[in-house]
């Protein structure tokens, strides 16, 4: 990155804006202001604008959100203005939105509550639709599930009561509840009303528009309106869909709008003397020489762009990652943590190559690699490019490559089947027998040594130029974990036993050497880095158990008995294991990366470079 | 008997790291889980979190092995 000053003429500054955003490289930042030089600050008219832009974006904003669309794609350069028809749009589409919504709902919350009757109209509708003959009085009344007792309860009170002189029926309706009919002379109705109350029912109270009739007037209507309420919610949806064909043009609007805001910003940016503007930023330094010809070409030569000098600014600098074509979806596993600082190491390179290593060494199976890369094949069918689902579907396939190389090197396809189907013999390991599990364990450590060995060294390079002294420290603990390799294996005499004297002593001086370097935090990191180097026995011990689910998984479709049983069990094991075997040795394999080897180097806390340009959301 | 012993220790050996391994990623798992809501931008911190404790169980995991093939399990 390079730190650029872009001076000139204060009236031109509107112009070099709209340049610099058409050119879309510089990431602007506020210049320190000194002497003459001060800080721009918006006119009362550019503030009222300011606010009449983020009005638009809110209206624009709801209006999608409201009509359930996803946000509209736009093309790279926009329209400007007028703002006030670009207001109004936002404004009826929005207010437009709101109304279908809530027309939506009130039908919706209409027809649940209609339909509590829709039950009680099956049972009992015909006799409403006749209705009631003269003389009679009907009483609707729902009991709450689990109050059964009230009916005989109050089949015996109205004995007591009117004699025979009454008819109760009864009707379990699906949710539980007990519908019960009551037909009885007018003559007698106070007297049931107070029977009604003292047995403890309830009776079904009318929907609202409906509590002035009686339930026999208001069946009819309230089944006609069930009908109808359909055909108003079709129509709804219906000019739910017109509107949606508004936010193409609405979402062309609000990208005029956003770069209008992000050249109010960047006027916010700038600083000024009465005659002269001063705008400053970054620029990835391959790129300076194409800003000042591009400035020269649209504004003038009157505008001028001077390089400063690194020395002054190398900690705030932006960071962007740039990395090889190969290596650019594994970005993605970076970028999940915090950036790295400017000027640090990019691990991205390293963490594409030992990622899909360690994956492939937990899986190591043909067979599931093959599906793996087959997901990763259609993942990448069904994604864009530069999505995140792109980089996933291609880190798929990376580790679906080192799963098939290892499946071979370990002789594995879905487990065993591969030894019985095609012959295939293990090359390097044979991860079903105890003795080379143990060799496995060996040759995980011994990667994971390598693997916090190159974090070292890249913290002593990472280190070197700001604080030597922790370079030194980083280079001396790299140095003893080397040693106390050396000396256990010289020790059980895997290196000749000759050597574990010199190694000894040479341990022995190192040892205050990283104490006088670190301090006396220094043996507790050598420990900790000696526990971050057994950890990689995580590889061995999630290979073994997915070895080992896969064994269980034919073993067990072999016991079956039938063929077909056995083959539709063997699949779902197999399937399970191929979740776990996604799962697990991700989480894994990016902690072995985050904890073990980033521990070691990395220094989170970049700004991510975001240039100066215009807005887009593709 | 001897087997018995075995076996029992093998268990024990990755029972009880996952019995704590479960404990502690029932404690970090729902703070993990609100802190995710509020910056969604922690996520590989609250991945390196969360698997932090499996190294008990991974771990209990080598030692059950070795203790079965001591045994020629």
């Amino acid at each position: 990155m390079s730190r650029v000053r872009v001076l000139g003429p204060r009236e031109a500054l509107s112009r070099t804006l709209e340049a610099l955003q058409d050119l879309g490289l510089v990431h602007l930042s506020a210049p320190a202001s000194r002497g003459a030089l001060a800080t721009a600050a918006l006119e009362p008219r550019q503030l009222r604008l300011e606010r009449q832009l983020k009005r638009i974006l809110d209206d624009v904003r709801s209006a999608t959100a409201l009509l359930g669309a996803d946000e509209v794609r736009t093309s790279a350069s926009h329209p400007p203005g007028p703002w006030g028809r670009t207001a109004r749009l936002a404004r009826q589409v929005r207010r437009e939105a709101e109304r279908l919504q809530t027309r939506g709902r009130a039908l919706e919350e209409e027809r649940a509550l209609l339909a509590k009757y829709q039950d009680v109209m099956a049972v009992f509708g015909k006799l409403f639709e006749r209705g009631v003959a003269p003389g009679l009085r009907a009483y609707l009344v729902v009991l709450r599930a689990g109050q059964l007792g009230s009916v005989e309860r109050l089949r015996t009170l109205l004995d007591g009561s009117l004699g025979r002189d009454f008819e109760l029926r009864t009707h379990p309706l699906p949710s539980g509840e007990l519908v019960l009919l009551l037909l009885v002379p007018l003559s007698n109705a106070p007297r049931v009303e107070r029977l009604l109350g003292e047995s403890g029912v309830e009776q079904v109270p009318l929907p609202r528009g409906y509590e002035g009739q009686s339930l026999a007037d208001a069946v009819p209507h309230i089944l006609e309106r069930l009908h109808a309420i359909p055909g108003e919610l079709e129509e709804v949806a219906k000019a739910r869909a017109q509107l949606r064909q508004r936010l193409p043009e609405l979402a062309e609007d609000a990208a005029a709008v956003h770069d209008r805001l992000s050249q109010l910003e960047g006027l916010r940016l700038s600083a000024s003397t009465p005659h002269a503007f001063v705008l400053e930023g970054w620029v990835p330094t391959t790129e300076v020489r194409r800003l000042t010809t591009r400035l020269t070409e649209t504004v003038g030569p009157s505008v001028s762009v001077e390089e400063l000098a690194a020395e002054h600014w190398t900690a705030e600098a932006p960071v962007v990652l740039h990395n090889p074509r190969l290596f650019r979806p594994f970005q993605l596993l970076v970028g999940m943590l915090p950036l790295p600082r400017y000027g640090s190491i990019d691990p991205t390179p390293f963490v594409a190559i030992f990622f899909p290593m360690f994956f492939g060494l937990m899986v190591g199976d043909v067979g599931y690699g093959l599906v793996l890369a087959l997901v990763g094949l259609l993942l990448r069918r069904r994604s864009r490019p530069g999505t995140s689902l792109r980089a996933i579907s291609e880190i798929a396939l990376g580790c679906a490559l080192f799963t098939c190389i290892f499946g071979v090197l370990f002789g594995e396809f879905f487990g065993d089947l591969g030894r019985h189907w095609f012959g295939m013999r293990p090359l390097v390991l044979d991860r079903e027998e105890p003795r080379d599990i143990v060799s496995f364990l060996g040759l995980c450590i011994a990667l994971g040594l390598v693997h916090v060995m190159l974090g070292l060294v890249l913290g002593v390079v990472s280190a070197f130029r700001g604080h030597p002294r922790q370079a030194i420290g980083r280079g001396l603990s790299a140095l003893m974990l080397l040693l106390i390799t050396g000396a256990l294996l010289a020790a059980f005499r895997i290196l000749p036993h000759q050597l574990l004297s010199p190694l000894v002593v040479a341990l022995l001086v190192a040892f205050p050497l990283l104490i006088i370097a670190e301090g006396l935090v220094a043996p507790v990191e050598l420990l900790s880095t000696l526990g971050n180097v057994l950890s990689y026995a995580r590889i061995m011990a999630l290979g073994t158990a997915s070895v080992m689910l896969a064994l269980v998984a034919n073993k067990l479709s072999g016991a079956m008995g039938s063929v077909v049983v056995g083959v539709i069990f063997g699949l779902l094991f197999h399937l399970i294991n191929f979740g776990l075997a996604l799962f697990s040795p991700t989480i894994q394999g990016l902690r072995l990366q985050y904890v073990e080897f980033f521990g070691r180097f990395y220094s989170p806390g970049g700004v991510q470079y975001r240039p100066f340009r215009h807005w887009r959301n593709t | 008997m001897q087997l018995l012993g075995i076996t029992l220790s093998a268990a024990l050996a990755i029972a009880i790291p996952t019995l704590a391994t479960a404990w502690a990623q029932s404690r970090i798992g729902p703070a993990a889980a609100a802190s995710l809501a509020e910056k969604p931008e922690l996520s590989g911190t609250v991945i390196i979190m969360i698997a932090i404790p499996e190294t008990m169980s991974i771990l209990g995991f080598v030692v059950a092995m070795f203790i079965m093939f001591r045994a020629g399990g």
